[in-house]
């Protein structure tokens, strides 16, 4: 019993230094006690609730994206998807007249459909996910202008407000609901057949196939399951803002890729956990957020946080460095 | 007079000693032959003659003066490494010249130049290929002994260090191979030539030194020694050479029916397999073996013909029904068709009846390592544990992992592609008796494909002979072994491209 014990220890233990998220995990816990050392405000309970409203979307997408990465691809156009879904479930409340929940739920339906077109395209005409996807970004988001005339859809039942506004306890809903979105996944990736899948197709796609695993089937799941979160975040946005916006998620292709690699998500594939793209997520909202309370001036917001992101993405590549070198080692031996 | 020596080199890893107080040296004009099991320390000696590694202790000498203090000698050992390591979309010759500063060309390429510089250098080494072609449409065996001729075309070396250069040729060009190696010891250059391949030591090489365990077990001239004492040296003990493995409960029941199947590079082709058989396919490279197998197993499109297994028909095209069916193909290229490198041993086998290790929805930990341990055991994987990275085992290892993970998917079919390539001897016959047991105890029908004649000998009881991508004869697996060789170089058939072949084998 006592060496059973012991084992699980041990592999916890292995797991935390295998992975390059505990590098993350350290840099962000460092980053907190910077940021509270330096300004009063930071640990201030507003303050952290608006930050995890912040990280929500972000890390929400970013746990979705991290999907798309573990089997080599990406997605970018997230956004788009987000504001479509935003401002079409936004017209079925306000236009259509349709019940509030029933229109939020067709929302995700339709981001759903979204995100299998993008699959289905990918998949069957053997295209470069990267490129695909800024070609359907520009759909998404051409069909956004059409409706809208690039005019917000104001006048949102308040009944959905409480989505984006909300408390549960001191916590905002959001990032409550980014944590529900998280641990489903996680069950998915660590304990389903499907999860181990993803990882088989992100190590050799080859290999998977000649295994006989139905790797398009489950690309396109994917971009599915992507697409999905993604109106999820933009419908979540809308609560937020109390009307349908036009502009929302322009960074959140880019923030969500970002946030996984931070996270120990590599681009290649094969190698990471949904977990740190929310551990990213809430790298990049600290940054943003310090910016602001250090006051830095508008000018330069920009370059001082790409400069700290690129730091931050730089730990994980060193974790991987020394991870390679290793490898280098035992393969000689 | 030594140009390259290795005085007392230990080099560990964490928990192994790979290299342990090793003596070498290599002489100018010689041919030395280094040979062990996968694991022996080769590699790790490799490595550190080429300066790639720092030993823990002791010296490497270049030309008597300590290397590990001036880099710059490394540069006199040119070293051809096993794997293809080509540039796939330059052309031939400036993948012969790269990188360009040390073929005297600075600057700006000049492509004219460059082309006419390759022509003797192909001439020499008889690459049938143009200049300007790009490597990734040659021929692997075009593009191995490119890749040799690479080596040598910077003046300065001393060394030029072989890591297993014949696997990928074909019979005619290991021959060119051979004669280029000669001329090459004749300009006064050591060479240092690595391979599993016994009969080609013997062939070629002058003074042979053994390693086992990371350490030198055994050197000497190759005139005083012979196979049985050179394999006694590297596993520690007798493996009988002579021993067969084909099956002994062949039924007569039909397991698999091929009938005139025609792909993209094989005609026409048309066999039997039984239930409890070993199957032998023998060609050259490219005699569309593999393709074959893999158009069956649903990889590669068929364009006509039909196949039953089982007295079923069987649907081509689709390898998730494969798998599913009983039809499995163990790919020859091991690390990029075989394993999921960054995925544990354990993940590696589960992978394929997760179905049957579900709890609900979620995978059962406990009958996932219970599985594993099982294949672990009884396929004697070394390892010292299922969650080792796959990557890490050796290639003999990976492979027993790969037939274990197949076997729990109950097959019926099981097609072993090349499968002891890069396979030290020891291991060989553990995979060789495997498949005996399995085609006798389980019934499976087996079908092996291999270049080397021995292996298909010793473990097909009947042999088909392809060439060109049509079947060239069918042959008992006791027959003549010159029958089936001039079958598979297209002597029984009437075409005028294959009689020049047969000419250069004589």
């Amino acid at each position: 019993m006592f060496k059973e014990k012991n084992d699980t220890a041990n592999a916890l233990l292995n797991a935390l230094k295998k992975s390059n998220m505990t590098a993350m995990g350290i840099v962000l816990l460092s980053m907190i006690i910077i940021a509270s050392v330096a300004s009063p405000y930071f640990l201030d309970i507003y303050n952290i609730q608006s930050l995890l409203r912040d990280l929500a979307f972000v890390g929400m997408i970013g746990v979705a994206q991290s999907l798309l990465l573990l089997v080599g691809e990406l997605d970018l156009s997230v956004g788009k998807i987000a504001s479509l879904c935003g401002i079409l479930t936004g017209m079925l409340m306000v236009n259509q007249g349709i019940n509030p929940w029933l229109s939020l739920v067709m929302g995700l339906v339709l981001g759903l459909v979204f995100g299998f077109i993008n699959g289905l395209i990918i998949t069957r005409l053997r295209l470069n996910s990267m490129v695909a996807t800024i070609g359907m970004q520009g759909v998404y988001g051409g069909i956004n202008l059409v409706l809208t005339k690039g005019k917000a859809i104001t006048g949102i039942p308040e009944d959905i407000y409480f989505l984006g506004k909300g408390n549960l306890g001191p916590v905002p809903i959001p990032f409550v609901i980014s944590i529900i979105v998280l641990m489903i996944i996680l069950f998915m990736v660590k304990k389903t057949k499907t999860g181990r899948y993803i990882y088989a197709i992100g190590n050799s796609r080859e290999v998977a196939k000649i295994l006989g695993i139905k790797v398009d089937k489950i690309r396109i799941m994917i971009y599915s399951i992507v697409g999905l979160i993604s109106s999820l975040a933009g419908i979540l946005y809308v609560a937020r803002l109390g009307s349908s916006q036009t502009a929302v998620g322009e960074n959140w292709p880019m923030n969500s890729i970002a946030a996984s690699v931070i996270g120990g998500v590599s681009l290649n594939g094969g190698i990471g956990n949904p977990a740190g793209a929310l551990i990213g997520a809430a790298v990049i909202s600290i940054i943003q957020n310090m910016i602001v309370l250090f006051g830095v001036n508008v000018y330069w917001q920009s370059a001082v946080s790409g400069i700290v992101t690129v730091i931050a993405i730089s730990f994980s590549s060193i974790s991987e460095i020394m991870r390679e070198r290793k490898q280098r080692k035992i393969k000689l031996g | 007079m030594k140009v390259l020596e290795a005085r007392n080199i230990t080099k560990l890893f964490p928990g192994v000693v790979a290299l342990d107080a090793v003596d070498v040296a290599f002489e100018p004009g010689e041919i030395h032959c280094i040979i062990g099991e996968n694991g022996a320390g080769k590699s790790t000696l490799i490595k550190c003659l080429t300066g790639v590694y720092e030993p823990e202790n002791g010296e490497v000498l270049i030309d008597g003066d300590n290397a590990m203090k001036n880099k710059a000698l490394f540069n006199k050992v040119a070293y051809v490494p096993q794997e293809i390591d080509l540039f796939p979309y330059m052309s031939v010759a400036e993948n012969l010249f790269l990188p360009y500063e040390k073929s005297g060309v600075k600057g700006t390429v000049n492509q004219k130049e460059l082309q006419k510089r390759a022509i003797p250098v192909l001439e020499q080494f008889s690459i049938p290929v143009k200049p300007d072609e790009l490597v990734k449409d040659i021929s692997v065996s075009s593009q191995q002994l490119l890749q040799i001729a690479r080596a040598t075309v910077h003046e300065d070396y001393e060394v030029l260090m072989l890591d297993e250069p014949t696997t990928s040729l074909t019979t005619r060009d290991t021959e060119i191979l051979f004669n280029i190696v000669k001329t090459i010891k004749q300009e006064n250059k050591a060479v240092i030539f690595i391979s599993h391949k016994l009969e080609e030591i013997f062939l070629l090489g002058d003074v042979i030194t053994v390693f086992r365990n990371g350490q030198k077990v055994a050197y000497s001239q190759l005139k005083d020694v012979d196979i049985a004492w050179v394999i006694k040296q590297m596993v520690g003990r007798d493996v009988d050479q002579e021993q067969l493995y084909y099956s002994d409960k062949v039924s007569n029941e039909v397991l698999l029916e091929v009938k005139n199947l025609t792909g993209e590079k094989f005609t026409d082709i048309s066999f039997q397999l039984k239930k409890g058989e070993i199957l032998g396919f023998s060609g050259l490279v490219g005699a569309g073996r593999s393709e074959l197998m893999q158009a069956i197993f649903g990889y590669l499109p068929v364009y006509s013909g039909s196949v039953m297994l089982d007295g079923k028909s069987w649907k081509l095209g689709d390898m998730h029904y494969s798998v599913n069916n009983g039809f499995i193909y163990l790919p020859e290229e091991r690390k990029k068709q075989g394993i999921l490198p960054m995925l544990s041993i354990r993940e590696n086998i589960s992978i394929a009846v997760l179905d049957e290790l579900k709890v609900g929805l979620s995978i059962s930990r406990r009958k996932e390592e219970e599985l594993s341990r099982k294949i672990i055991d009884t396929y004697d994987v070394r390892t010292p544990g299922a969650d080792k990275e796959i990557q890490f085992l050796s290639g003999g290892n990976q492979q027993k992992v790969i037939i274990g993970r197949a076997m729990i998917c109950n097959p019926k079919v099981l097609v072993f592609d090349e499968p002891t390539k890069g396979i030290d001897v020891g291991t060989k016959a553990e995979i060789y008796r495997l498949m005996k047991e399995l085609a006798e105890e389980k019934g499976i029908g087996i079908i092996l494909i291999s270049s080397e004649m021995e292996e298909v000998k010793k473990c097909s009881n009947r042999i088909i002979a392809l060439c060109d991508g049509r079947k060239a004869g069918e042959y008992d697996g006791r027959a003549d072994k010159e029958e089936i060789l001039s079958a598979i170089i297209g002597a029984n058939t009437e075409r005028k491209r294959s009689r020049s072949y047969v000419q250069r084998e004589k």
